[in-house]
């Protein structure tokens, strides 16, 4: 009975539409299935498929590497240090994509703060480019997905009963044994979950390339471009049903995973 | 790490890994705190460093029609959405972590759904199926598009705070006679009152950041805040921009300590320590 409220919007503001965007890719002059053909035959749709997967892989590999020490300081932060340790995640996690993205222009600009910067230190001679590049984009993707990978990390990490490392540290694990053979294995569980978090929110990236650019659009800056500059909205709806498949098949990866997590977590 | 960390190298070895973590952070934070000095700027276009101090840009902001009639939007706009997606979420999560429904974890990942998945799908699918029956450019429109995509933020706020209390309250209350109604009003609700509160005001915060609904359904009398800023990223790069988003940086900071102390009130009315046992 309670649900069948909540449900109700769900069909007819989530479900419908998802298959209003189906039934759309298949609406093409040509045959039911001409949009896709469409999409296979044009070699810049193509590319920025496999663009849109290489800057996923990357920036996944990226936020990982990066937000592991992270999160097992503060794991291991106590009384204010775990309060600030939080604040600094949180604050980033809910603060805009829009003024987040602004920012990064700001400093990558032409005449941006990163140029003058290295301009006024003799650093280089005349600005360099770094917005509307692959590296300057990806930095900025990477750092605005960062809380999506500490905050699993660190939710699997404060499971681990420390008392497994002393217990491996008793046996004559050195740190580095202890940390391969103990804690990685302990831990997986929120790197699963974090990369896939972060590798779906990249591959439907919009706000970032979209305002930074980068060799490629990204899927999603595709769809937008079909649909308000070429109002083909039947290739649009085939890019977005392949973003679609995509996404649903990780998000199924990422619930086994995150039950992992929460079973990992009752265990205790 | 433990107690192993005795001789040189392991010492070296974790200080250079706590070396790391701090640059992480660093490069978390520092980067998006660059408006602010830039919004002090008195030029006329964004110059590192500024060539002097001015608030001029926070006058031109608040003289702004645009910039008004968009915060009084985003209003309009935020507290319908995060109210529907409140009382939608709860019951959601009443029915999956109390009640007896089959698929419990299949129901849970359908309406944690719209909030994963990529925006612009959900955008080009609503839009179609909202010029039929005309809500494009209206509130309704974007105002259930935005309950839609946040109402698993209080789906997963609220069935936190219901796993965190047996439900022999519940049981209880009913024991004694109380009927539904009352045994949620009297019982469960106090009990995650908090949890309530903190997913109204990440709906609410979402809302009032959220680009690409609002880029397809909203129209130039009823566009949001992020709308506004992206429209205007995209033709000039003024300090007004910068002192825009200061502004809307510090109501997001509010919103997150007003959540914060209602997490923080919870734990206390709760009488557990700080540090809960799942912190």
């Amino acid at each position: 009975m309670l649900l069948a409220a909540p449900l109700t919007l769900l069909a007819l503001f989530f479900l419908l539409p998802l298959l209003t965007v189906f039934g759309q890719s298949f609406a093409a002059p040509d045959g039911p299935l001409g949009t896709y053909a469409r999409v296979a035959g044009d070699s810049a749709l193509r590319y920025s498929l496999i663009y849109t997967f290489q800057t996923a892989a990357i920036v996944t590999l990226a936020a990982l590497v990066l937000s592991y020490p992270v999160a097992f300081l503060i794991s291991r932060a106590q009384g204010r240090w775990l309060v600030i340790g939080m604040v600094l995640v949180l604050v980033p996690f809910w603060t805009s994509a829009v003024i987040r993205s602004y920012a990064w222009l700001v400093l990558l600009q032409r005449r941006g703060v990163v140029n003058e910067i290295m301009l006024a230190l003799g650093l280089i001679d005349r600005p360099l480019r770094l917005a509307n590049t692959d590296l300057g984009t990806h930095v900025a993707m990477v750092q605005i997905m960062l809380p999506f990978m500490i905050l699993p990390l660190l939710s699997a990490m404060r499971g681990i009963d420390p008392s497994m490392l002393r217990a491996a540290a008793i046996l004559g694990a050195n740190p580095w044994r202890q940390f391969v053979n103990v804690y990685l294995p302990l831990s997986t569980p929120g790197v699963g979950a974090g990369c896939v978090l972060v590798f779906i929110s990249t591959l439907g990236f919009y706000i970032t390339p979209a305002l930074l650019g980068g060799s490629s659009p990204m899927i999603a800056v595709a769809i937008e471009q079909q649909v308000s500059r070429l109002l083909d909205w039947p290739l649009a709806s085939a890019l977005a049903t392949v973003l679609l498949v995509l996404t649903c098949a990780l998000f199924m990866l990422y619930e086994r995973l995150n039950r992992r997590l929460a079973g990992a977590g009752e265990g205790r | 790490m433990n107690g192993a960390a005795t001789t040189p190298v392991w010492r070296i070895l974790s200080a250079g890994i706590a070396l790391l973590a701090v640059l992480v952070l660093i490069y978390l934070v520092l980067p998006t705190l660059v408006i602010v000095p830039l919004s002090f700027s008195s030029d006329t276009f964004l110059k590192f460093p500024p060539s002097g101090f001015s608030t001029r840009w926070y006058e031109s902001f608040a003289a702004s029609t645009d910039y008004q009639l968009a915060i009084l939007n985003s209003l309009k706009i935020g507290v319908p959405a995060a109210l529907v997606a409140t009382v939608f979420g709860v019951m959601a999560a009443l029915a999956v972590v109390r009640g007896a429904v089959p698929f419990r974890r299949t129901l849970a990942a359908l309406i944690i759904a719209p909030l994963i998945l990529p925006q612009i799908i959900l955008a080009i699918g609503l839009f179609p199926l909202m010029a039929k029956v005309g809500l494009i450019g209206t509130y309704p429109g974007i105002v259930l598009a935005h309950a839609v995509v946040t109402m698993p933020l209080v789906f997963i706020t609220v069935s936190a705070a219901l796993r965190n209390y047996a439900p022999t309250y519940e049981l209880a209350a009913m024991t004694l006679g109380a009927n539904p109604w009352r045994t949620f009003r009297h019982v469960t609700f106090p009990m995650i009152r908090p949890g309530v509160i903190v997913g109204f005001i990440f709906a609410l915060t979402f809302s009032f950041d959220e680009l690409i609904l609002a880029m397809f359904l909203t129209s130039p009398t009823t566009r949001t805040v992020p709308r506004l800023l992206w429209e205007q990223l995209n033709f000039q790069m003024t300090p007004i921009i910068a002192a825009a988003t200061v502004v809307l940086l510090t109501a997001t900071i509010a919103l997150l300590c007003l959540a914060a102390i209602a997490g923080a009130g919870a734990r206390r009315r709760m009488g557990r320590p700080a540090e809960g046992v799942n912190g």
